[in-house]
């Protein structure tokens, strides 16, 4: 088993080395990420007022790392991405050691011992630069960093390595029901309603909790608090479930009745496949809608003159992590780009051999991307913003001013959310120039 | 393939005469030769000494007297056993273009430009069969097929021999 | 019309041409023959505009073709030829219809104008009925058919085709050669088809034969097509055992 490892590892494309340093970085950014929340809970240290307090005050503390553990997800959603790429190599590969006899659990085993390194020598990587930076503020600040949650790093790196095992072991589910792996695309899968119904739910419980003014007919004050963090959290993930759903519709729509060659073969790319958009898509339009939350929710105070440096570095912070994750989305973008042009390479080759010109698909490669990411963030800030909108209804009445504030903020974010897909297409035009050479015909 | 048993598959349906059996014969096997009276007449006879037909009478519309043939008892079980067997799977090599390139070796010579040669007149050939295909009865079509398969099966061994012949000039050169 | 002349190409250190040169006339039928390996897709790629060759010249229409930058070959490419490719090579995200339609509209065409030109395409190759499918969910020789629709909706006026027939069994390869051939001399279009199969071949008016990157037989019309040989002889010497 790991002599057939090593093997197929020496013979690796050189692709497939940048995909599995690409998965190695991730490990080690979420590594890092999960060590310093686990850390921050137990900074022996209380009540250092100023602009520190959100480092150092037990309740703001535990903020930040709740955020720095979240901000584990987008890093997640990285690897995952990561882990598509070159899926149809990989899949070559996999089936081919059906062919010569391996068993479907040999070669589930094979795919999650090889993503499996990559994650363990990431981590390793990610807990040591972790673990000389705790070493580096102990001696800089004494007795405030306590030594013992240097335990959890070991813990968080067997998490790490486990995740990565897991999503290699997934990634050869095609192959390992039939040898030949053959991957027929069909038409695209059907609607489906329970995505819908997330979202009804999630709407309901909000609805619920907010019309009862702070009161809920179960469970009273904590019940209202309880309906609306369920319902939030019903919505969220609603929303990214139908994320496909609405990529899907949005293509059907740019699709019909265009007379762009650009647009209709852009359009009907993204509705062949709407869930490797949304998946690629999701992490954005969670950036988004947290973005435009908490920009709605500053609306209401970014106007007050007394701001406290406190307040300000929370703020600061907050955007920091929010920066984190948007640059973490568009690594995925770029992984989903990466994995895009290869599964459509030889259309695009052949379009250019019969006299298509590459800026044109170009324009599909952008296109593409606007037609997946502004449904996408338009309903992600829209959601954002009106929640808190929502929530916030009595003091919005107050403030007249901060409606707009808040929707100028929401428009600002899917802006940036677009942008990003659209640039991230736009990066990938030199590659796709080089890929569509037709000399690539012969080699098909 | 042999012509007596042809001429009592066509008896079978009814008794027929000598010209229409040739009529019969060239029109239902089409890209066959044609078959010359004389070889109906003679085979017809033998057929008679074998006691597989008979002659039941003369017919005469119009044109010369004609003696009319039917098959008896015994040729329709000759006919059974005949449709029963297999043809024997090409048993020899017999092609006059084998020969030709075995020749050509043999008296020292090079069968290259032989087979260069041989090949054009092959893919001329086909072509005619092609054109032909497009507006032909399902008789001649079928027929086509049969005569550009084997065409084509000459023509890759020409191009196989082709190909030999040069490594094996190759080795003796070396 | 199409001519090259000793044109020179080679991959890495494969030779995939090495001097090779031919003549094509306005309206012919040509097959390019040769083993696997003689560089029969390479002569193709660059009669096309498709690659540009090392060294040799390649002229459409009288015009120098491998002299033109990349832009200027891609016009010529989409204004003047069509191509069918082994399989099919259709968008497999758009529908039969769509894949005809989307070079037209590349093509600088309206939409209402292209789809009328897909559909009477479609029809004429009988294959209108699958014109909302995609191609995972046609056969080999109705995806063959709609890849030989594409190629001619744009009335091109030279078709290249690579190994058309490759991937299917006989009967709907003989189909595709039959509607590509017969579309071809309809519109007056010349027909360059590269193939490893005689029976295809024999559509052709003539046979360019490649060897080792090089034309040894059928370099002009007058050097190929009605070659010698009696055919009476040919075909007896054929059928028989």
């Amino acid at each position: 088993m790991i002599t057939v490892v090593r093997m197929l590892a020496r013979g690796r494309s050189r692709r497939e080395r940048a995909r599995g340093r690409l998965m190695a970085a991730g490990a080690a950014f979420a590594t890092v990420l999960l060590c310093a929340a686990a850390h921050l809970t137990a900074l022996r240290l209380d009540a250092r007022r100023g602009a520190l307090g959100v480092l150092t005050e037990k309740e703001p503390r535990l903020m930040v790392a709740l955020t720095l553990a979240l901000l584990a997800v987008p890093a997640a959603a990285f690897i995952y991405q990561v882990s598509r790429l070159a899926t149809a190599t990989r899949e070559r590969r996999l089936a081919a050691l059906r062919l010569a006899g391996a068993t479907p659990r040999e070669v589930r085993l094979t795919g999650a011992a090889e993503s499996g390194w990559s994650a363990l020598a990431g981590g390793s990587l990610g807990a040591a630069a972790y673990l000389l930076a705790a070493l580096v503020a102990r001696w800089s600040l004494g007795d405030v960093v306590p030594v013992r949650p240097l335990l959890w790093t070991p813990v968080v790196l067997a998490a790490v390595v486990l995740g990565g095992a897991l999503s290699g072991l997934r990634a050869g589910r095609h192959v390992v029901a039939s040898p030949l792996g053959v991957v027929r695309r069909a038409r695209p899968r059907g609607p489906r309603a329970r995505d819908l119904a997330l979202v009804a739910l999630g709407v309901a419980l909000l609805a619920a909790a907010l019309t009862g003014k702070g009161r809920f007919f179960l469970g009273g004050k904590y019940g209202a608090v309880v309906a609306i963090a369920a319902g939030a959290v019903l919505l969220l993930f609603g929303l990214v479930l139908a994320t496909a759903l609405l990529i899907r519709m949005a293509a059907r729509r740019a699709g019909r009745g265009t007379s762009a060659p650009e647009t209709l073969l852009a359009a009907r790319m993204v509705e062949a496949d709407p869930r490797a958009w949304a998946r690629a898509l999701s992490v954005v339009g969670l950036t988004v809608f947290f973005g435009s939350a908490v920009g709605a929710q500053q609306a209401l105070t970014v106007f007050q003159s007394d701001l406290t440096a406190f307040q300000v570095a929370s703020y600061a912070l907050l955007y920091l992590a929010l920066l984190t994750a948007m640059v973490t989305s568009a690594g995925a973008l770029v992984a989903h780009q990466a994995e895009a042009l290869l599964d459509h390479r030889r259309s695009f080759t052949v379009l250019a051999a019969s006299g298509v010109p590459v800026p044109a698909l170009g324009r599909v490669l952008t296109r593409q991307a606007l037609v997946a990411a502004l449904p996408v963030c338009v309903v992600s800030a829209v959601a954002g913003a009106g929640v808190v909108v929502l929530l916030l209804a009595e003091l919005y009445a107050r403030r007249p001013g901060a409606l707009a504030v808040s929707v100028a903020g929401a428009a600002a974010m899917a802006g940036i959310g677009v942008l990003a897909a659209v640039l991230v297409a736009r990066a990938a035009r030199p590659i796709l120039r080089r890929w569509v050479r037709p000399e690539e015909l012969r080699t098909g | 393939m042999s012509i007596g048993h042809v001429l009592l598959g066509l008896l079978s349906e009814r008794p027929k005469h000598g010209y229409e059996l040739k009529k019969e014969h060239d029109q239902r096997l089409p890209g066959a030769k044609p078959l010359a009276y004389g070889q109906v007449y003679a085979t017809l006879q033998r057929l008679e000494r074998d006691g597989f037909t008979e002659v039941t009478g003369t017919a005469q519309e119009g044109g010369p007297e004609r003696t009319v043939h039917a098959i008896t008892e015994a040729g329709r079980t000759e006919l059974d056993r005949w449709l029963a067997e297999i043809e024997a799977p090409a048993p020899y090599v017999a092609s006059p273009l084998f020969a030709r390139v075995v020749v050509a070796t043999l008296a020292g010579g090079t069968a290259e430009e032989y087979l260069l040669r041989q090949r054009a007149a092959h893919l001329t050939r086909m072509r005619e069969l092609t054109a032909r295909k497009a507006s032909g009865s399902p008789a001649q079509v079928l027929a086509a097929d049969y005569a550009l398969q084997h065409l084509d099966a000459d023509l890759r061994w020409i191009e196989t021999a082709l190909e030999r012949h040069t490594v094996l000039k190759g080795e003796t050169d070396a | 019309m199409l001519e090259a002349r000793t044109l020179r190409k080679s991959f890495g250190r494969t030779t995939a041409l090495d001097g090779a040169s031919v003549e094509i006339g306005e309206g012919e039928v040509v097959a390019v023959t040769g083993p696997s390996g003689s560089g029969k897709s390479t002569l193709l790629h660059c009669l096309a505009g498709i690659i540009r060759p090392e060294a040799g010249e390649v002229l459409f229409a009288g015009r120098r073709l491998d002299t033109l930058d990349e832009d200027a070959r891609t016009r010529l490419r989409r204004e003047n030829f069509g191509v069918v490719f082994q399989f099919g090579e259709l968008v497999p995200e758009l529908t039969a219809e769509e894949n005809v339609v989307l070079p037209l509209l590349f093509g600088g065409r309206g939409r209402r104008e292209s789809l009328q030109a897909a559909r009477s395409w479609l029809e004429r190759l009988d294959v209108a009925d699958c014109a909302g499918q995609r191609p995972a969910e046609l056969s080999g020789g109705q995806l063959q058919r709609v890849a030989v629709a594409r190629a001619l909706a744009a009335e091109p006026r030279v078709i290249f085709a690579d190994e058309p027939t490759g991937a299917l069994d006989s009967l709907a390869g003989e189909r595709v050669m039959g509607e590509l051939v017969g579309a071809a001399r309809e519109s007056r279009a010349t027909l360059v088809v590269v193939t490893h199969d005689n029976r295809v071949a024999a559509y052709a008016d003539r046979e360019i034969a490649l060897r080792d990157g090089r034309v040894v037989a059928g370099a002009t019309a007058a050097t190929g097509g009605t070659a010698a040989g009696t055919p009476g002889e040919a075909a007896a010497g054929g059928v028989s055992r």
